[in-house]
């Protein structure tokens, strides 16, 4: 097939569009960052303040749920609503003492907060299952965390099938859910971004002292934008422990957080559906090099997609630092 | 019309006091508290784990203070904070290993080479990437996200070619030396040393030569020095590749007396930025300082934590020092 | 206008903002130095001084943006030395800044509604749980602020972002966004440096106004003796961090303390043309 000599090249093959399974994996990653990425939005692209600590959020989350699963014996369901209670709890934590800080200081001190929380993750062992993660509860045979959600999928695979899709992904209804919990956090993140208190946020964003200046409670504001972040960020772990279906320290180290900042300065620091479109196109590009057929190992397969992802960077912040679909006016990067 | 009257302020309590003393003389106070916590520790611990844990914290320590001089001159002059530092050392350390293991090499060898590209490499970036962005005013968060670009682009290059195994240099790594009962391994030994005399020879250059002065000026108050008629495009070129070199020389000896992998660079960035912190930024000395003592806090922390939360002491006197002094012990205004 | 409501009003006697004895040390410097001063209610205070002299670091600490070293300082009866900056601003003493705040990608309107007290939309609670109530005041604000807007001849401005407009303008909006605040006292940095005097004159009508009608009070530091001399009820004059006059213009303009601390800095304070 012609287009198939095409991308023989570039070392692609024709599996890149035809294979389901590998857009639906694309779709559920692509999913998780996004919802990283809008929490970054509102900290950086709303309120300004240079939130360097998200995979801090998701590991909270995750492993919050988890243990309330496994060791506490609580319901997948109710789990959630109380990690993500964790995680907001944990994002007033470190807001307090760091919020008074400039954006540099306030960028290495959550790098560092997220960074404790991974070690204490891969160390704690008796809590954590340290670096083997969490998975299922001791012994092997016993309850698992993600069964709830197994028996779930398992549904609404059935749903799907009665609509006609024949032998559906097993991801599938992941992806359904995943893309569900975006779009309503971002209509929610819409909603909330044009009230006044929306309008308070990007007054803290353009001038602290400004908006102090004119009664405005600034620490509280950006307390509560944290909040809704770590909450954000909480969600999107449950999805990538379900995803992977493990939970481990590896998945919340810093490049996680570099990789939601790509995707959120690709689609456009200020634009919502931009970051939806850059999740996508960010994981599809990244994903894509697993079909490269060229003669190189895994690892180094590996090491060409962080290359993208440092090479990415740089050109935006160099010549399209409002991203794809952000106004260059409210761009927010250059000072 | 008369003026007023001066009135006294109100009643300082003794507390306010002593903390604005502590304020004023903070070199003097970090002494004291750090004399302090050696004589409570040399308590419960004995003289001896005291005295091997610090010996055993200069080797890092060393590590630290020359990843940390170079780092804060760069962040103090150009406001960069330098994610990508902690992939120069990585850099360096993998130069020195070309030479050394694969092309048989002695190890001076490599150390020489490992700081001569390292500091190629940051005068590169300087010219073709920091320059252009800062002629164009380019925001914080805009070279933040740059230097985590570069970063990934220098560990992912390095990963391509030496693959995530974990290598060695060709260095001695059995051999102890004793001395006053305390015991350090040769290596190590070599890495303090080599340490601390470039340290020191830093310490000289910076106040005797006039590139020295100059950085530091530049450091202190880059419009100024401007205005002062310095031409500071050179001296930032010859920051960078000073601070590349610093670097490069750290990854080499860390990697001498651990290992090396792409990722351990970065691993060792938070430590070396809470050194820079803790120094107080654009300070050299300051960084010098805080870097020996952060090595040998974390050793000490052995005595009492279990040694695989030792990694995350650097992180925690981060965390500390940003609470407590963000402008760190030797930092003048509050700045912050 | 008619003369009685241009000339300057007598002030009410209370004092409606007392610093006493503040003092604000920057590592060895005493950038201010125990200055004690008083503003009365319904009056247009000046706040004059040589370069240096601290009145924008006492402006500073009495907002609550520096911390204060020493002294105590009260505003309507309210202790108000360390309180934080928008707890002073919500007790009803609002200040503008030297170098104006225009939050510049946001549009004018956004500016000015930012600044309407009691908004029950700035909690989040209210958006998600009472959007009819939020919205209601949102529409009043907006009312509001393009009365205000129109004032000041900004209103075909309001969907501008602040960012594109000039240096006199954002003066203007910097004072407009102050005024919607509704406050008691306004500490005003050097309101009319870098503006028109047309622009100037529409300014200091409106101070007038204000205060004849509504009984706003008024600090403002300036170094335009005109001004000064011609519209404020009273001024204070700091030099090296103290208050060394205080009194009717004429009286200061005479004092030889004041005019000693200016030869230093080689100001003169001349006989305003009238």
């Amino acid at each position: 097939m012609p287009v198939a000599d095409l991308l023989l090249p570039f070392g692609l093959t024709l599996d890149f569009f035809t294979d389901t399974g590998f857009w639906v994996g694309v779709g559920v990653l692509a999913g998780v960052y996004v919802l990283v990425a809008l929490g970054l939005q509102l900290n950086v692209g709303f309120t300004g303040m240079t939130n360097f600590g998200a995979a801090g959020f998701m590991a909270v989350g995750a492993y919050a749920m988890a243990i309330l699963v496994l060791k506490a014996g609580f319901s997948f369901w109710l789990s959630l609503p109380c990690a993500m209670l964790i995680a907001i709890g944990f994002g007033l934590l470190i807001g307090l003492p760091s919020l008074r800080l400039r954006a540099d200081y306030f960028a290495i001190a959550t790098i560092a907060l997220a960074e404790i929380v991974r070690i204490i993750a891969q160390n704690a062992r008796g809590l954590t299952g340290g670096n083997q993660g969490l998975f299922c509860a001791e012994g092997g045979a016993g309850a698992c965390y993600n069964d709830a959600w197994t028996s779930l999928s398992s549904t609404i695979e059935g749903w799907f099938e009665n609509l006609g899709w024949s032998d559906p992904e097993a991801l599938a209804p992941l992806l359904l859910a995943v893309w569900l919990t975006v779009v309503l956090a971002t209509l929610g993140l819409r909603f909330i971004q044009g009230s006044p208190w929306g309008r308070v946020l990007r007054a803290i964003r353009e001038d602290e002292d400004a908006a102090e200046a004119l009664g405005k409670n600034t620490l509280v504001h950006k307390l509560q934008s944290l909040a809704i972040a770590a909450a954000i960020g909480a969600m999107a772990g449950f999805f990538l422990a379900l995803d992977l279906a493990t939970v481990h320290p590896e998945d919340y180290e810093p490049l996680v957080t570099f990789f939601a900042y790509g995707v959120l300065v690709l689609g456009g620091l200020a634009s919502y559906w931009g970051v939806l479109v850059g999740g996508v196109i960010f994981w599809a590009v990244l994903e894509g090099t697993r079909f490269v057929e060229l003669p190189i190992s895994e690892t180094q397969i590996a090491s060409i997609r962080f290359f993208i992802v440092g090479v990415v960077l740089i050109l935006l912040m160099a010549f399209r630092p409002q991203g794809m679909f952000g106004k260059r006016e409210e761009m927010v990067l250059g000072e | 019309m008369e003026a007023r009257p001066l009135t006294l302020g109100a009643e300082e309590s003794p507390w306010r006091r002593l903390r604005d003393a502590a304020d004023r003389r903070p070199a003097a106070t970090a002494l004291i508290l750090i004399g302090a916590a050696v004589l409570v520790m040399i308590g419960a611990k004995g003289l001896h784990a005291v005295a091997q844990g610090g010996l055993n914290g200069l080797s890092l320590g060393a590590i630290y203070a020359l990843g940390a001089v170079g780092l804060t001159l760069v962040y103090g002059i150009l406001r960069l904070v330098n994610f990508a530092h902690g992939d120069f050392l990585t850099f360096g350390a993998y130069m020195a290993y070309m030479v050394n293991v694969t092309w048989s090499l002695p190890l001076v060898a490599g150390i020489a080479f490992a700081m001569l590209a390292t500091a190629v490499l940051a005068v590169f970036f300087e010219l073709i990437m920091w320059g252009p962005m800062r002629a164009r005013r380019a925001g914080l968060l805009q070279l933040l996200l740059m230097s985590i670009g570069l970063a990934l682009v220098i560990r992912s290059a390095l990963q391509y070619i030496w693959s995530t195994d974990i290598r060695l240099l060709d260095v001695n790594t059995t051999d102890t030396v004793g001395f006053l009962g305390l015991l350090i391994g040769r290596t190590q030994l070599i890495v303090i040393a080599v340490g601390v005399v470039v340290l020191v020879a830093i310490g000289l250059m910076l106040r005797q030569t006039l590139l020295g002065k100059r950085m530091r000026a530049l450091a202190d108050d880059l419009e100024l020095a401007e205005v002062a008629g310095i031409d500071t495009r050179r001296v930032i070129a010859y920051t960078w590749l000073f601070a590349g070199a610093l670097a490069g020389l750290a990854g080499v000896l860390s990697a001498s007396i651990t290992s090396l992998n792409p990722n351990f660079g970065f691993d060792l960035l938070l430590p070396i930025f809470a050194a820079v912190i803790m120094g107080g930024i654009g300070d050299a000395y300051g960084a010098l300082a805080a870097g020996m003592l952060l090595g040998v806090i974390t050793e000490w922390s052995v005595l009492f934590i279990d040694a695989r939360w030792k990694i995350g002491v650097g992180f925690v006197v981060l965390i500390a020092t940003l609470i407590i002094r963000p402008q760190g012990i030797f930092g003048k205004a509050k700045v912050v | 206008m008619n003369e009685a409501e241009t000339a300057p009003a007598k002030a009410n006697g209370k004092p409606i903002l007392e610093a006493d004895g503040v003092v604000k040390r920057f590592g060895g410097i005493r950038a201010v130095d125990g200055a004690t001063l008083d503003v009365r209610e319904g009056s247009v205070t000046a706040l004059i001084g040589p370069n240096g002299a601290g009145k924008t670091t006492l402006f500073n600490v009495v907002t609550g943006f520096y911390r204060p070293d020493g002294g105590r300082a009260s505003f309507q009866g309210n202790q108000i030395l360390g309180a934080s900056p928008h707890a002073i601003a919500r007790l009803g003493m609002v200040r503008t800044f030297q170098i104006t705040k225009a939050l510049a990608r946001m549009p004018v309107i956004d500016n000015m509604m930012l600044a309407a007290p009691d908004q029950p939309g700035e909690r989040l609670l209210n958006v998600i749980l009472r959007p009819g109530e939020v919205r209601r005041r949102e529409a009043e604000v907006r009312e509001q602020a393009l009365e205000l807007l129109e004032i000041f001849d900004l209103a075909r401005l309001a969907d501008e972002y602040a960012g594109t407009l000039s240096g006199g303008q954002r003066k203007l909006l910097e004072l407009a966004r102050a005024l919607m605040t509704r406050p008691r006292l306004l500490l005003l940095d050097e309101p009319m440096a870098g503006i028109n005097p047309t622009l100037g004159r529409r300014l200091l009508d409106h101070m007038q106004r204000l205060r004849a009608e509504q009984g706003v009070s008024f600090l403002f530091i300036e170094h335009d003796m005109e001004v000064v001399m011609g519209h404020s009820d009273r001024v204070i004059v700091m030099a090296e961090g103290r208050v060394i006059a205080d009194g009717e213009p004429h009286e200061v303009r005479s004092d030889p303390a004041v005019i000693d601390a200016y030869l230093g800095s080689g100001t003169v304070i001349e006989e305003p043309a009238r």
